[in-house]
């Protein structure tokens, strides 16, 4: 499996930057790149170099408007190529988004489209934001609130040049998501081991990272306008149908206002293996099932990113399914025991 | 069991406010009622003959319902005429 990493952040943010630092360094030799310009002449694959296992290819136009066709044929005519020798062969995919792209598509796209999901996993999602004008870009434009609500790490860029106002700016994005770790890039450079382990579940050792997500601290109600970050914890193992009920009505009741959603789950019918779920907007990955707990915790929690989505409702909402289904059970039952005592009489 | 219409009416009331509908929701002999934008809807749990659990009653027309999930969207293609539901999609596994 080749693990691909979103890398978004607002225009200006240094995504760029940050970018041909990464394509510097060995550990991130091998690195496909798409890089996805709005606009007519795009510069930014010109400021970036690839050495000569990497390579760099171009998508203009705004990627989260033409993503599923675009995006899923440019990653399989890769991967075709990679085939056939006739690209380097890649071990990682970052795909740089353009500074006005949402970056939920893309993220659904990875996920379903057939040419592609089976070879690819998602690695995570990097969203850079300057330490000059995050905050004030924060403030005033909906597509950088959600590009930090969605990832799983976030780096502060331009450090050196707004010492004094990081404090508020590392505040503001801890509310809004309080999951990711921030980290600092000094003129771009910065650890890639530390930004590009963040896939939510590794298919290939089978481990979880979760230990940023599932902190206590990303359980607490933060807010933002509309955008809402919190976990629903559940002591009681949940049944299958029940989450299955649960995911099809989110699914359906809130669509897009559904930006993200993971969870370890302690599934009634499977209690020593834990299940990892993973979904963007109406679209969940099949559960992946981890070959034990990671820790003693064995509740289930789940971390949700809305948009105007009540926690209360989400509440009610389990555990009213989960009582139907509960009902439901023990009629079943009743009435076997019912029909094994006519059978008996 | 006397415990679910409250899972049911904390659950309606909580969508009403999720939804941004005004209206009420009240609970009397085992019947769930909603009264919203000029409609009123019963929700009553079905006779135990038919392979239902669920009878919603909406501005007077009745229609069966097989869980929760099939109650919420009958409430809400009423209550919210501009909402269109998403399906559920599963990712190509991993």
């Amino acid at each position: 499996m080749i693990q691909v990493s979103v890398l978004t952040g607002f225009l200006g943010s240094g995504k760029t930057t940050l970018l041909r630092h990464l394509l510097r360094q060995p550990a991130f030799a091998r690195t496909a790149v798409i890089i996805n310009e709005f606009g007519e002449i795009g510069l930014d694959h010109d400021l970036v170099e690839a050495s000569e296992d990497s390579f760099i290819e171009l998508q203009t136009g705004c990627l989260c408007c033409k993503v599923r066709s675009d995006l899923a044929q440019t990653l399989a005519d890769m991967l075709d190529r990679r085939d056939q020798g006739r690209l380097p062969p890649f071990e990682r995919v970052v795909i740089e988004t353009s500074g006005l792209a949402d970056p939920a598509p893309i993220l659904q796209t990875l996920m379903i489209d057939a040419k592609i999901a089976g070879r690819l996993v998602l690695g995570g999602v990097v969203t850079t934001v300057d330490a000059v004008n995050g905050a004030s870009t924060l403030g005033r434009e909906e597509i950088s609130v959600k590009q930090v609500a969605l990832a799983d790490r976030l780096v502060v860029t331009k450090s050196d040049l707004a010492i004094g106002t990081q404090p508020q700016l590392i505040g503001r994005l801890k509310e809004l998501n309080p999951a990711a770790p921030v980290l600092r890039a000094h003129y771009g450079a910065l650890d890639p081991r530390r930004l590009f382990d963040a896939g939510l579940y590794d298919p290939g050792t089978k481990s979880l990272d979760a230990r940023s997500w599932l902190a206590e601290k990303a359980h607490a109600h933060r807010h933002d306008a509309e955008i809402t970050t919190y976990a629903l914890v559940r002591e009681e193992p949940i049944r299958a149908v029940t989450l299955a009920l649960f995911l099809e009505t989110l699914a359906e009741h809130c669509g897009s206002d559904l930006l993200r959603l993971k969870g370890i789950l302690n599934i009634a019918e499977s209690p020593d293996r834990p299940a990892v779920m993973h979904g963007v907007q109406h679209v969940f990955h099949p559960l992946a099932w981890l070959e034990r707990w990671p820790s003693d915790d064995r509740r289930s929690r789940i971390v949700f990113i809305t948009r105007r989505i009540p926690r209360p409702w989400i509440e009610a909402l389990l555990d009213a399914l989960d009582a139907e289904v509960a009902e439901t059970e023990a009629g079943a039952i009743r009435r076997r025991v019912g029909e094994q005592l006519q059978l008996r009489g | 069991m006397n415990t679910r219409p409250d899972h049911v009416r904390e659950l309606l009331a909580q969508s009403l406010a999720a939804w941004q509908v005004t209206g009420s929701v009240q609970r009397a002999n085992g019947t769930i009622l909603v009264r919203a934008d000029a409609h009123e809807i019963r929700i009553a749990p079905a006779p135990p003959d038919l392979p239902f659990r669920w009878m919603v009653t909406i501005d007077g027309r009745t229609r069966g319902a097989i869980s929760l999930v099939a109650v919420l969207r009958q409430v809400r293609a009423a209550l919210d005429p501009g909402y269109a539901a998403s399906r559920v999609r599963i990712a190509v596994p991993s």
